[in-house]
């Protein structure tokens, strides 16, 4: 135990160094700060786009950073030798990968916080507001708990793929993810569709992970499209998370036990 | 004693395009003593890596078995008493000696700060323990390398080319380190291309060529070159004519008699001639080959083998 919360909290050291890293946090973090500057829309119209955008800028800078992050992980650690030293002593391979994973998503975690706070602050400063600023902080709750998804997409790919391709991999299938509801809508429930297409249709559906589950900035932009029950809500999509998570994780540490560094 | 590493036709296998299936390790029988200084020598690409990446389970054998202290390769528990220093290492940068040495003692599920320092101070780094790895000149990097190799007590060391790159200060830090280590009972298995005094150390040395070994044996024996040179004085230039001994090289000058000759009956009587005609011995010296010169041609010999 003691080995994996080594490893993560060098990753976190690590990863809250890498200029790269820094870099699309700093440009995530000056696009949210400007954000309101670039509507010239009504006070109403304002909150609801401004919003959104917002929200916007933080999953799309979060998931480029989740990327970045992951798909290098594995093989910086092997490409610099420091997985030698690691692995000579008693720790496991899946402690080194789980180590590494949670120390991604840790401080992953970290970055998203800064930006949360950043956005909410913008928010007040300027709609001088606090009544919502509880439901939009949630938003980046559900963020979190997609971009740990994508983290482990990456992680598992890292195991047996170069980070360039593991980049348009990993981020493809977010994409996918991300629009999984609408494609799956569109192909089976069209009575057109032939059905060798629904069949591929169903069966992305089902090994993709979803995305989409986590995209709810349309509730708070538009509250008459409130979720039912939101906790409920909020525990299956996590519970969801964590499984596909936890799949793609013993996928990867079955797959880097045989592999050789 | 019993053997800290015994391999039986360990090979490794890589496929390139180009070449097809070669044998990078090739069959081979190491056989490292416990508490011995042992030197893995061979030139860049002879596959001395790959044979300490396959003892760690870094990497996985085509074919053949290994022991280590006893357990076969791949036998984790074995990880907890050994110890590994790559070649040419990095250190996550951003650390200090100490944070980083502390780093390395979690793995063993330790945090013991003291310990840490006590090493720090022994590899000569206590004044350097809060500075960042990225301020550390190479010899220091390497310094904490064995610092942190240290952590666990270990009873055998890897050392992958321990003093690669370093200025010759560093070898001799390097080396007397690696004698302390011998002397505190440990096993020091070094793999090394160049021979610098860190290679003198050792009291048997493989050397290994193409993934095979070609030498194996005491270093002393190794060099032993079956010659003495036996110089003596207050001799007339005369007895240089007295001496007939088969394959010796007679030389006269200055009033010395230098003869260089095979080993055998014939010193003795070279050596009892002298003292009969009143001659004084200046010097009786075994002639050792140059660890150099055995190398370079045990390397050339196998390299003309493997092209004929
Ligand atoms: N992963 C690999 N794939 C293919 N060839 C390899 C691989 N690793 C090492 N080699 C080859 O194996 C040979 C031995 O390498 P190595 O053990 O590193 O040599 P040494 O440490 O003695 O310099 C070299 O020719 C090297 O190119
Ligand atoms: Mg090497």
């Amino acid at each position: 135990m003691r080995a994996i919360v080594a490893i993560a909290s060098t990753t976190v050291g690590e990863a809250i160094r890498r200029k790269v890293l820094l870099i699309i946090l700093l440009i995530g973090l000056l696009f949210l700060s400007i954000a309101p500057g670039l509507g010239g829309l009504s006070p109403r119209q304002e909150t609801t786009v401004l919003t959104s955008m917002m929200l916007g800028i933080l999953q799309l800078t979060s998931a480029v950073i989740a990327i970045v992050l992951t798909v290098y992980l594995i093989p910086t650690e092997i490409e610099r030798r420091t997985i030698y030293t690691i692995l000579s002593k008693p720790v496991q391979r899946w402690q080194f990968l789980v180590g590494k994973y949670v120390g991604a998503i840790l401080a992953l975690g970290l970055m998203m916080l800064l930006m949360s706070g950043v956005l909410l602050l913008t928010y007040y400063l300027l709609q001088r507001d606090v009544s919502r600023l509880g439901e939009i902080a949630k938003a980046p709750l559900f963020y979190f708990v997609q971009m740990s998804l994508l983290a482990a997409v990456a992680v598992f790919f890292s195991t047996f793929v170069s980070p360039l391709v593991n980049f348009f991999l990993s981020g493809g299938l977010y994409f996918i993810g991300s629009m999984l509801n609408t494609i799956y809508d569109t192909f089976a429930n069209s009575p057109t569709t032939n059905p060798a297409v629904k069949a591929v249709a169903s069966v992305i559906n089902v090994i993709v992970p979803n995305f989409a589950n986590y995209n709810i900035q349309n509730p708070i932009i538009n509250p008459g499209q409130q979720i039912q029950n939101p906790t409920a809500y909020a525990l299956f999509t996590t519970a969801y998370g964590v499984f596909y998570i936890l799949i793609l994780l013993i996928g990867a540490i079955l797959i880097f036990d045989k592999r050789e560094v | 004693m019993a053997a800290a590493i015994e391999t039986k036709k360990l090979t490794k296998t890589y496929k390139s395009r180009s070449l097809g299936a070669v044998n990078v390790v090739d069959e081979l029988d190491l056989h490292v003593e416990e508490g011995e200084i042992f030197g893995f020598l061979g030139p860049n690409g002879a596959g001395k890596t790959t044979t300490i990446k396959m003892l760690l389970s870094i990497i996985y054998p085509t074919s053949g078995e290994g022991w280590v202290l006893g357990r076969e390769i791949g036998d984790m528990e074995v990880h907890k008493v050994i110890s590994y220093l790559p070649e040419r290492p990095y250190y996550y940068e951003y650390m200090t000696g100490l944070e980083l040495l502390m780093f390395y003692s979690s793995l063993f599920g330790m945090k013991d700060v003291e310990r840490c320092k006590k090493l720090l101070e022994r590899v000569n780094l206590a004044g350097d323990a809060s500075k960042t790895i990225s301020q550390y000149s190479k010899g220091m990097q390497q310094r904490i390398g064995l610092a942190q190799s240290l952590l666990n007590d270990p009873k055998l060391l890897f050392l992958d080319e321990p003093t690669g790159g370093l200025d010759p200060i560093a070898h001799t830090e390097i080396r007397d380190l690696i004698l302390q280590f011998r002397d505190e009972g440990r096993t020091v298995f070094i793999s090394s291309h160049e021979l610098s005094e860190v290679e003198r150390i050792c009291d048997r040395v493989a050397i290994i060529n193409r993934g095979k070994i070609v030498r194996q044996g005491k270093l002393s024996e190794l060099l032993h070159g079956g010659r003495f040179e036996v110089i003596a004085e207050n001799l007339d230039r005369s007895f240089e004519d007295t001496v007939k001994i088969p394959d010796a090289i007679v030389s006269y000058a200055n009033g010395r008699l230098i003869v260089d000759m095979p080993e055998g009956e014939d010193l003795n009587a070279l050596i009892d001639s002298i003292r009969s005609a009143k001659g004084t011995i200046v010097s009786v010296i075994p002639r050792r080959k140059r660890l150099e010169d055995l190398f370079v041609q045990t390397v050339r010999d196998t390299n003309q083998g493997a092209a004929r």
